[in-house]
């Protein structure tokens, strides 16, 4: 079976090599590519045990669960629910016991820690409680890390892309900020904008306004409606009601099992009522992403390949 | 990507200061001394073969070991004609004989009385020991052949016997063999003298110096107890004079072991061999140094690498492969170890500069030697940060991510 893995990744990689054309810097591996499905998360009979040594402690029970594109999910559950867990599985930085977690259509189970690396990289945008911004580091370079990381674009590139993301959060004009220079709020801003740099598929915010004051909160939570309404899937991790309000799907967890999964308008009526005015500035946000899109779709053709370097 | 990773390492190296420069320190000191002690050694070695040049690296002493020998006779001395038939014999690979002769005494100018150096010379002796004449002429052949009592004055020396430096014509009366002769002052040269040799052979030197016609000091009795010889710039010196020593052994019926040939170019070897030495043990002095500074890098890489768990495990999240960590924290321990290395540089060039500038002598420090030292400092930054980098490398993104 490893042999198996061993191959398949060696023959990924060779296929790669010659084929790689400057253009082509950055472009998906194979295995990101080939099962591409509607559903973004699908998690099949998932067990996660943990293992302290004399006790076996059981994480997560048989789990099945399908998230789809386009969705804007809380995953809700008191401490030790199991929450965490999900979320370390579902942001691939830990492997299930046994079951199957596809995610955009990857199977995780058959990746190396590599390539864990790659799909975190390329495939989610994580948010955090505490931020996690790179200490003694430039808004600007925070964000400019997964794409240096995806070895996508040029270095100009990149820095364009990362401040036209820190307009977009509302900080254009603190790119040059370190991280204890920000407030909460704006820090948590911050790591949005890197989340979304290399435009992943799934967002994944673990308590995000956990360490936020309420005005904080909501500024935060309708960046993330907002991020919805343009199509992102979101995924948020939270324990507080009026936080799960702004989503259309509550999945509650207790004792590691499912023990609700409902779809919701509220989320949508929460946000309209909170944020009347800002409504007529969907139209705004749209307009944003268009310049976000078109140079990458530009780039494919035109890259020279600069700005690697390592 | 790498220069990226330098600004973080930089960063990072300025985030703790002291920290840093105490961890280069191990370093500092390694490169440094490696630097300067071999910048010593290299001008020493300069000076030498500075010294030699002037000398003449080609040339050597030849006699009977008299005090070796317990039936010392007449004829382990030389005769003029014996010179001339050595000449014969090697031709052209002899560029210079004489019968190595010289008198010191109380050179008398009217009042003056100068302590004199007078030393027989042929009229070639110009060609392997080049002067520049500042008055008059160099001895010629016909000096040589007819033992005309001429002589040929060092600038400095005529200045001090006679007052100028302008002493052609003039007259100075010496005791040569207990007679006492008059020497006609026929040409004033001026020898360059390089600052080592002048380091070596000391400035504050009174006495004075004159070259004189060698055939003159052949008296009273036309003998003589060695040969000065050059050999010609071709010839391979080990190889001449050890087949010049066999000649003079069968000429003199002695063996070879009886007859001392004193050459510069052994004389340069041996101290050659010694800098050798000496190179080697500093060597391994340094290589100690840089070892105990290698450890202090990874000691403090790996205090760097718990320090910035939480870091490492927010990159691992972003996409940071396991390359990807282990070159950011290999470039962070080499640029400490190689930013040691420069500034070691710095300080031992400056030191040795500081006392080649005190000594008056021009200090050589060699570029390749600073590369070199540069790059095997970066070396021990990369090796000691091996295991650190490593260690960082294969953090658990989770674990890393909830350490506190």
């Amino acid at each position: 079976m490893s042999i198996e893995r061993n191959r398949n990744m060696k023959i990924n990689w060779m296929q790669k090599l010659p084929f790689r054309k400057p253009g082509e810097r950055g472009k998906l591996p194979a295995y990101m590519t080939e099962n591409v499905t509607e559903d973004l998360i699908r998690l099949e009979n998932l067990v996660k045990i943990y293992d302290t040594g004399a006790v076996k402690v059981l994480g997560l029970k048989k789990i099945n669960l399908t998230i789809k594109k386009g969705e804007f999910v809380a995953i809700m559950g008191q401490s030790g629910s199991g929450k965490s867990t999900l979320m370390n599985i579902l942001g691939c930085l830990d492997r299930p016991t046994m079951g199957h977690f596809y995610l955009d259509g990857i199977d995780t189970e058959k990746l190396t820690p590599n390539q864990l690396s790659e799909v975190r990289n390329r495939k989610i945008g994580f948010v955090f409680q505490s931020f996690n911004l790179i200490p003694r580091t430039s808004a600007l370079k925070n964000v400019e890390l997964p794409m240096t990381y995806a070895h996508l674009r040029s270095k100009k590139e990149r820095r364009e892309r990362a401040l036209q993301l820190l307009e977009r959060v509302g900080l254009g004009a603190r790119y040059e900020h370190m991280p204890n220079e920000m407030s909460g709020g704006q820090r948590q801003r911050v790591a949005i904008a890197r989340a979304l740099a290399n435009e992943p598929p799934l967002i994944l915010a673990d308590e995000p306004t956990g360490n936020l004051d309420t005005a904080s909160s909501l500024e935060i939570m309708e960046l993330f409606s907002k991020l919805h309404q343009e199509g992102a899937t979101v995924v948020v991790v939270t324990h507080e009601e009026e936080i799960a309000a702004f989503t259309n799907r509550i999945i509650r967890f207790r004792d590691g099992q499912v023990i609700s999964d409902e779809q919701t308008d509220r989320g949508r009526e929460a946000s309209f009522s909170r944020a009347e005015g800002k409504k007529e500035e969907k139209p705004d946000g749209k307009t944003d992403k268009k310049p976000d899109e078109e140079p990458n779709g530009g780039l494919q053709g035109k890259s020279k390949g600069g700005g690697k370097g390592c | 990507m790498l220069i990226e990773n330098m600004a973080m390492a930089f960063s990072a190296i300025r985030a703790n200061k002291m920290r840093s420069i105490l961890t280069m320190l191990g370093i500092v000191i390694g490169i440094g001394s490696v630097i300067s002690i071999v910048s010593i050694g290299d001008t020493m070695r300069r000076m030498f073969s500075d010294i030699y040049k002037d000398i003449g690296v080609t040339q050597a002493f030849c006699q009977v070991k008299s005090w070796m020998v317990d039936d010392w006779r007449q004829s382990d001395m030389f005769t003029l004609d014996e010179m001339e038939q050595v000449k014969e014999v090697f031709g052209d690979e002899i560029a210079y004989i004489d019968s190595n002769a010289g008198v010191s005494g109380e050179a008398v100018y009217g009042r003056n009385k100068v302590k004199f150096t007078l030393s027989g010379i042929d009229y070639n002796f110009r060609e392997v020991q080049p002067v520049t004449m500042l008055y008059g002429r160099y001895l010629n052949e016909g000096d040589i052949l007819d033992g005309r009592m001429n002589a040929v004055m060092e600038a400095e020396s005529a200045e001090r016997l006679f007052g100028t430096e302008n002493a052609v014509g003039k007259t100075f009366r010496t005791t040569v063999y207990g007679n006492v002769e008059d020497f006609h002052v026929v040409g004033v040269y001026k020898k360059e003298v390089s600052p080592f040799q002048a380091l070596m052979m000391g400035s504050g030197d009174d006495s004075g110096t004159a070259l004189i016609p060698y055939t003159i000091l052949t008296f009273p009795n036309d003998y003589f107890d060695s040969l000065h010889v050059y050999a010609s710039e071709e010839v391979d010196l080990v190889e001449f004079y050890s087949r010049f020593t066999r000649y003079i052994a069968k000429k003199k019926g002695r063996s070879v072991d009886q007859i001392y040939t004193y050459t510069a170019a052994e004389e340069m070897g041996s101290i050659d061999q010694m800098m050798g030495g000496l190179s080697v043990a500093v060597g391994g002095i340094a290589a100690i140094s840089l070892v105990v500074g290698g450890i202090g890098i990874m000691n403090i890489m790996l205090v760097s690498v718990t320090e910035r768990t939480r870091e490492i495990g927010i990159r691992k999240a972003l996409g940071a492969k396991t390359r990807d960590v282990m070159i950011q924290f290999l470039t962070e321990s080499a640029t400490l170890s190689a930013m040691g290395g420069i500034i070691g540089i710095l300080i031992g060039t400056g030191l040795v500069s500081l006392g080649g500038m005190a000594l008056g002598v021009p200090v050589v420090v060699k570029p390749g030697v600073v590369i070199l030292a540069v790059g095997f400092s970066a070396v021990v930054g990369i090796f000691f940060g091996l295991y650190p980098a490593s260690k960082a490398a294969k953090a658990d993104p989770i674990e890393a991510l909830r350490y506190e």
